[in-house]
């Protein structure tokens, strides 16, 4: 009977230090400031913004924060990616914009996930793809900023790929990173309201 | 004791896979709002007159080269046609009689169609496979004065602006909803963008009005063109137009492929 008692109490002992040191793996905090959802409205009324699109800079800032453990773990590092999402659950097909309501007839064809260009950009180009706007073609594709498991590049270096701890107030040319979005949607696509939800995931290297 | 031991490592591996990596995410929701634009610019005189007071002007026609130019610019698919109407005071698919000259002869006959007015585009309809009518638009050449023909006699419907059906004439696109391209509607597009010395954006338009000797505009015709509706297939033989002053209008409508 004692045996099953030690055998219980070891039991939540060991529960409780598995949560608490594997609540993280390498860092000891990881997080966009802020992180509330950013809404941005294009509305296309005249031959010019539907030829010339419209671009919006700096439509957000992501801010990464990343702070080692008070036991510092040389492999704290970070990923940045970014995931489109047209609500595929509301029957949106896997290439368009989810139509939220169409105008006329809707004889045409809705517009393509494509037309959305996104570019991300800060004074470092610490990402790969720095200043080059990137498209995506189907729900669910993932373009990354700064690519997972990558080896850590620490802050300060302002090359590419810097994923070591750090913030946006220490590092700001390598830890904010601007959001430029452009559409140009031409004459082809029913008009209409569309919808396109872009994710923004910073996670830890485990 | 060794199941209390299996649970023990159970609930271990448990706790240390239901932490993973620490995570944040941001969202930045993109909506567009497509608001459709249809534009028909139309460079024309406020009034187009045709004054016969020759014999030779009634017997060959006036013809006004030019006179309408249009210019096309749409977000989305779209069909462009003309239609014949006048104030009703005749009727709904006659000219309105402002005055009328010398005595009120019996086969003298106020009622004079709005189909009897011509036009002719100088762009092909692009847009009209599908058409399945005697003439698709307007675009064929005048016919000799002394060979009648309805392939330019205008579109009328009742003296209503409804769209002409797949027999009648277009300018541009035409009726039905195929989504196939050339078929029955022309795609989105602005006369700015176009190059070339054609363009589907932009119509030139020719009207001519041949009343011949005795006046009974033998061009006149019924929408579809099948059906001839000069002043004697429709009043009989020894009618001719009365003399006077008539007015009417033509109604240039873009719309959205339907």
């Amino acid at each position: 009977m004692i045996l099953i008692r030690k055998s219980v109490f070891s039991l939540f002992v060991a529960l409780f230090f598995s949560i608490q040191l594997h609540a993280q793996i390498h860092c000891g905090l990881v997080e966009l400031v802020p992180n509330t959802t950013v809404n941005s409205l294009m509305t296309f009324d005249d031959f010019t913004s539907y030829n010339g699109g419209i671009i919006i800079n700096s439509v957000a800032k992501i801010r990464v924060r990343v702070q080692d453990k008070a036991i510092i773990d040389p492999l704290c590092s970070w990923s940045l990616v970014m995931i489109i999402d047209n609500n595929p659950g509301a029957g949106t097909p896997a290439n368009e914009w989810e139509e939220l309501l169409q105008y006329g007839s809707g004889a045409a064809t809705n517009p393509p996930m494509s037309t959305l260009e996104v570019r991300i950009r800060n004074a470092c180009s610490t990402s790969p793809i720095d200043g080059v706007f990137q498209t995506f073609a189907n729900n669910g594709d993932l373009i990354d900023i700064i690519a997972p498991l990558l080896p850590v590049t620490p802050a300060g270096s302002c090359v590419n790929n810097v994923n070591g701890p750090g913030d946006y107030m220490g590092n700001y040319d390598e830890f904010n990173f601007d959001v430029d979005i452009r559409v140009t949607p031409t004459f082809a696509y029913n008009p209409g309201i569309y919808q396109l939800n872009i994710r923004f995931h910073l996670e830890e290297n485990p | 004791m060794k199941k209390l031991s299996y649970l023990c490592g159970a609930f271990l591996l448990f706790g240390a896979t239901a932490n993973a990596q620490l995570i944040d995410e941001k969202d930045v929701t993109v909506t567009m709002d497509l608001q459709p634009v249809l534009q028909l610019d139309m460079t024309t005189p406020d009034q187009i007159e045709f004054v016969f007071d020759e014999i030779n002007e009634y017997y060959a026609g006036i013809t006004k080269y030019g006179a309408t130019v249009l210019r096309v610019s749409s977000t989305v698919s779209w069909d462009l046609y003309a239609v014949g109407r006048s104030t009703g005071t005749n009727g709904p698919e006659f000219w309105d009689q402002q005055i009328e000259y010398g005595n009120n002869n019996p086969n003298a006959v106020p009622d004079l169609p709005l189909s009897l007015l011509e036009l002719r585009q100088a762009q092909p309809n692009n847009g009209a496979a599908a058409a399945a009518g005697l003439f698709a638009d307007y675009s064929q050449a005048f016919s000799p004065a002394t060979v009648p023909s309805a392939g330019n006699s205008l579109y009328v419907n009742g003296g209503t602006n409804t769209p002409p059906t797949t027999n009648d004439k277009y300018i541009g696109g035409h009726a039905g909803t195929s989504g196939v391209p050339g078929d029955d509607f022309l795609p989105g597009g602005s006369y700015l963008t176009q190059t070339g010395v054609t363009s589907d954006y932009f119509y030139v338009i020719d009207y001519r009005i041949l009343p011949g000797l005795p006046a009974i505009f033998p061009n006149a015709a019924d929408a579809d063109g099948a059906t001839f509706e000069d002043i004697v297939t429709v009043n009989g033989a020894g009618a001719y137009a009365e003399p006077g002053v008539y007015t009417m209008y033509v109604q240039y409508i873009l719309l959205e492929d339907q």
